[in-house]
């Protein structure tokens, strides 16, 4: 579903991010990449849904080969890869609705479509009932929410969650992975970036670890081996 | 088609959501519009002041005492024969006379000087005014033809000759400092409304990188924005033309009352030329407006 091949990334005009980065992600995985501050794994992730581009190496996702993006094909990627941010990254002046309606209006999706599949969407996350609320209006939990449901919209096969419950409590974040996981077993794939020890630790997922932008453990039911 | 509507929906939902942001860059664009439509106003009035001074001008031809009618005639005649020539008043020696107590009746000195003379000491005369005040020059050459020369015993146009030299390098100066004026003006307002431009988009850079983020299209995020300029564009312009034709047409009676003879009307010049200046104003404004978008937002669609 996703395979990197010794992928490097140097910032200008010295720093680099990831060194030889190679792995592979099967389809209807659950992968954590895990790291601390500064190891890369955003890096990582951002190289996936081609808002960086690597400096050397190969990604392909499914049988798209997305080193040498053209910008213009950008869009189509990122309508088939779901994004997820810890910041939520949702429109304040658009409704819920609104938001997630928003990734299938860009696509061109029809009307009736959208009236459709955007209530399905709420209510697999548990906002059957807050369609008219605006961001300001809900918690950080059900902000997270909005956010999987507008991934989540265009049926894609990969998910990218880039620390996902890194503004949310222990409880609120519990629940967001636990729809993660959920989402997971209908067989989208899912890559989790994170730091949260916890949270990787009760996955008992396939855990990737960066460190200093290179892979140092890649572990089938892996725990946080940071310190 | 479905495109376009959404286009538009989302148009609308931003002017809306985001009113405050409208309101602001709305008044900025009249704002710009009202100081370029005052230079044009100021332009009117001063052409039109200038028009009238010109008018003023005119240039009297004393003739001999005891010329014949036969002769004052015929240069009559010859005068509105020449196309620089706009009209030729006849003044006769008695009028002449008539005109002058009139002008002096509250001193008696000039009266009494004027009894001691005795007889009418004017000749008859005719007033000349021209079409361009720098015509004189040719009409008083026109006029020393040794035909009609022995009859003329005089023309007061050395005065108007300063006056008409100092008018006309007045009115160049004028219209060079109105351009000037206009230039800096024009300046200034493509400064105001490219920054108010920046403001509003550096206001929405967030949800440009989220539309990005989501899958959106380049244009399809631009044309909102760029609909929202052409807008906001028209609206400024038809704001601007109502306070104009409101304004012109009360300021029309007192213009014409202070400006007499010379037809000053402010909203005759702005309804018949409508289309011109308004229309110019919003297709300027329209066009700036939306280069300065796609320009501020380059840098934002960079996600």
């Amino acid at each position: 579903m996703i395979r990197f091949t010794n992928i490097s990334k140097v910032y200008k005009p010295n720093m680099t991010a990831l060194h030889g980065v190679s792995f592979h992600v099967k389809p209807g995985e659950f992968v954590s990449i895990v790291g601390s501050s500064g190891s890369g794994k955003t890096t990582l992730a951002k190289l996936l849904f081609a808002e960086e581009k690597p400096t050397s190496g190969k990604i392909v996702v499914g049988d798209w080969d997305i080193t040498s993006i053209h910008r213009s094909e950008i869009p189509t990627l990122r309508r088939q890869i779901g994004v997820v941010f810890q910041d939520f990254k949702l429109l304040s002046r658009k409704t819920v609705y609104e938001n997630v309606a928003f990734a299938l209006e860009v696509a061109g999706a029809a009307n009736v479509r959208i009236k459709e599949v955007v209530p399905q969407v709420l209510k697999i996350v548990g906002l059957g009932d807050k369609h008219e609320r605006y961001p300001h209006q809900l918690s950080g939990g059900e902000q997270q929410r909005v956010s999987i449901a507008r991934a989540l919209v265009h049926r894609p096969k990969i998910i990218v969650a880039d620390e996902p419950t890194g503004n949310l409590d222990t409880v609120t974040s519990r629940e967001i992975i636990e729809l993660l996981k959920k989402i997971n077993e209908f067989g989208t794939t899912v890559v989790l970036v994170t730091h949260d020890r916890d949270i990787v630790n009760a996955l008992k997922k396939r855990v990737l670890t960066i460190n200093g932008g290179k892979i140092v453990s890649d572990v089938e039911h892996g725990k946080y081996v940071l310190g | 088609m479905r495109t376009l509507i959404r286009v538009i929906k989302f148009t609308g939902q931003s002017l809306w959501r985001n009113a405050w942001l409208s309101l602001i860059t709305l008044t900025i664009f009249v704002l710009t519009l009202m100081t370029v439509n005052a230079v044009l106003l100021v332009n009117v009035v001063t052409s039109s002041a200038i028009r009238a001074v010109q008018n003023e001008v005119q240039v009297a031809v004393y003739f001999v005492p005891g010329t014949s009618q036969e002769t004052e005639k015929s240069v009559r005649g010859y005068l509105l024969g020449l196309s620089q020539v706009k009209t030729v008043e006849v003044i006769t020696a008695d009028q002449a006379l008539q005109n002058f107590k009139d002008k002096n009746a509250g001193d008696p000195t000039v009266l009494a000087a004027l009894d001691e003379v005795g007889g009418n000491p004017f000749g008859d005369a005719v007033v000349v005014s021209a079409n361009n005040p720098q015509d004189f020059d040719f009409i008083l050459q026109a006029i020393k033809t040794p035909e009609y020369a022995p009859s003329i015993k005089q023309t007061d146009y050395t005065d108007y000759q300063t006056v008409i030299s100092k008018l006309t390098t007045f009115t160049d100066k004028l219209r060079i400092a109105g351009l000037i004026l206009a230039g800096f003006f024009a300046l200034i307002s493509i400064l105001i409304i490219f920054n108010a431009i920046r403001i509003a988009i550096y206001v929405h850079r967030d949800e440009i990188g989220i539309m990005k983020l989501v899958g959106a299209q380049d244009w399809f995020i631009r044309a909102p924005f760029l609909l929202e300029a052409v807008l906001l564009s028209l609206l400024a312009t038809g704001v601007m033309a109502g306070v104009v034709l409101v304004s012109t047409k009360a300021l029309d009676v007192p213009l014409m009352q202070y400006f007499g003879q010379v037809n000053v009307s402010l909203w005759a010049y702005f309804t018949s030329n409508a289309l011109i200046i308004f229309g110019g104003e919003f297709l300027a404004l329209a066009l700036l407006s939306s280069l300065t978008t796609v320009f501020a937002m380059r840098k934002h669609l960079r996600v």
